[in-house]
């Protein structure tokens, strides 16, 4: 029988226009929105380029997935009891390879092994049935 | 100097005709006070102020308030006036975090300027150490970052700064002792202030040895959480002198604000939250015609160590990167350089967002200020900032109108 998940932790508060986002996660698949008007990436997603083309014209891209951190904090208490046993745990930002950022989790490995400009690839996490949290590694 | 930014002349010439001025503050206690609610807090702290004024409840005919992190209402301001029991003829409620007390006073001011009211009562309290519940703090921290961007990673509010900070170290080599160095001058001055929480002394070890709350990040980089309420009183010269107050007043000189982001996530550089306070602190300083070298007292954002480095580099008192030694060699105590808080600041005299800063400068401004007073001091910057470093605003204020 497999083990059931409890998963006590904040999921993401959905928008409808990120949909696309969390498919492509879910199908371990890290896509950013691109508008079509500029060529332009633009992170977090929205219904709108942040852009003045303010475009609504929007393309779904897979990104290389490869990015660097540009910054990151090691938390020793998270936010909330549900994350009672993970301290210490890396919360980063990481400059993806198409040039926007995102924050995430770097995992698999010592917190304190972790540097700005270190290489790290995209991992996925299936944190529920439904819900898939892109994380990232140190990069081969 | 930057080139002219537009609007500092027409803005100067409001503030000049008008002659705006702080004539009343008051501050309740401050600490773990279980027993009262946010609006008793507030109607405390606008008594206190009005009494200071020396004038009458019904002479006050504006209202800017807050927001309140455990009552939540979405029309504050008039909540509030049908507690406290007054009929405003202006009432507005500032809500950009760490940014609104110093914008409460730019409000007021602008309010009076355009002939909606002429003495606005300015005031913000809370019960959020004793009043919060988990649920409220754990919504607290989801405000402060994305919600379905950054929330699920298990960010925090000292994590947001801690990222940062982080960054701040990388780019100039900082290093801990100097963010270290702000909450030990912190304390310094909470210790000659009545009301402050947190008066024993600290050491830059102590700082580093307490409790890592989120690396690089410790327990006393962090801002303290506090019950308690404090206002202020904003008229004219004209007013004031109508009114017989008799306090010394503190003129407005310039305001200005200046946004970065709100999510750490579309931060491109820390260049892009330099450049916000910058445009912040330049706006005041040109409307008011002065620069730096003017400044005798500068009131900092002080909810994190980091913050008050970033905004002595961005308002450009020091060069970029400089801001931690400038702390580690003590120039920003009371008879050095450039004394920074010196009421003892969030870090260690209560948080109620930058609403002590404004009081503590007015009190300086006008010789007020006991064991902590400055001597000579003629102008005081008091600037806030709300989100992540993000949302930024900035009053300049004197001893004597704009010249």
């Amino acid at each position: 029988m497999a083990e059931e998940k409890t998963y006590n932790k904040p999921l993401p508060d959905f928008r409808p226009e990120t949909k696309p986002y969390w498919e492509g996660a879910k199908n371990h698949a890290l896509v950013l929105p691109r508008s079509k008007e500029t060529g332009k990436f633009f992170f977090y997603p929205r219904a709108m380029s942040p852009g003045e083309d303010m475009s609504e014209n929007i393309e779904w891209v897979k990104a290389s997935g490869k990015g660097k951190v540009w910054t990151y904090a090691i938390h020793h208490m998270g936010p909330s009891k549900a994350y009672k046993g993970d301290p210490p745990y890396v919360v980063a930002l990481i400059e993806l390879a198409e040039g926007v950022k995102m924050m995430s989790n770097v995992i698999d490995v010592d917190p304190h092994d972790v540097f700005v400009g270190m290489d790290v690839e995209v991992v996925y996490d299936d944190v529920t049935d439904e819900v898939t949290l892109p994380k990232f590694k140190p990069a081969k | 100097m930057a080139s002219d930014i537009p609007g500092t002349k027409e803005a100067r010439e409001v503030l000049k005709k008008n002659k705006i001025v702080i004539a009343g503050v008051g501050e309740t206690d401050q600490g773990k006070i279980p027993d009262r609610s946010s609006f008793h807090f507030l109607s405390q702290a606008s008594k206190l102020a009005i009494e200071d004024a020396g004038i009458k409840k019904s002479d006050v005919d504006g209202l800017v308030t807050a927001f309140s992190l455990v009552e939540h209402t979405f029309m504050h301001c008039t909540t509030f006036a049908d507690y406290f029991g007054m009929k405003p003829k202006f009432f507005s409620s500032v809500a950009i975090g760490g940014a609104t007390a110093v914008w409460m006073a730019a409000e007021a001011a602008m309010a009076i300027a355009s002939g909606q009211a002429e003495v606005v009562l300015c005031v913000r309290g809370d019960n959020t150490l004793s009043g919060i519940s988990s649920s409220g703090m754990l919504a607290l921290i989801r405000e402060m970052c994305h919600g379905e961007f950054e929330f699920p990673y298990g960010l925090t509010t000292p994590g947001g700064y801690a990222l940062a900070a982080q960054r701040y170290l990388h780019d100039y080599g900082a290093t801990r002792e100097q963010l270290a160095a702000v909450a030990v001058t912190m304390r310094k001055h909470a210790a000659l202030k009545e009301n402050a929480m947190n008066k024993d002394p600290l050491t830059i070890e102590d700082v580093i040895s307490s409790r890592i709350i989120a690396e690089p990040l410790t327990k006393y980089d962090c801002s303290i959480i506090s019950d308690g309420g404090a206002a202020f009183i904003v008229t004219t010269e004209d007013k004031a002198k109508e009114l017989g107050i008799e306090n010394g007043l503190a003129y407005l000189l310039g305001m200005g604000q200046g946004y970065s982001h709100q999510y750490m996530t579309t931060l491109e550089n820390l260049d892009q939250i330099y450049n916000a306070i910058n445009r912040s602190g330049q706006k005041a300083f040109q409307t008011a015609g002065l620069g730096v070298s003017d400044v005798d007292l500068a009131y900092l954002y002080d909810c994190f160590t980091i913050t008050v480095l970033l905004e002595l580099e961005g308002l450009g008192f020091v060069p970029k990167g400089e801001g931690g030694s400038f702390a580690l060699e003590g120039r920003m105590e009371i008879g050095k350089d450039l004394p920074v808080n010196t009421h003892g600041g969030l870090l260690s005299q209560a948080h109620l967002g930058a609403m002590h800063h404004v009081v503590e400068a007015t009190l300086q401004l006008r010789g007020d200020a006991g064991p902590r007073q400055v001597g000579d001091a003629e102008v005081a910057i008091v600037h806030g900032n709300g989100g992540i470093v993000s949302a930024h605003s900035t009053i300049l204020l004197g001893k004597e109108p704009i010249s």
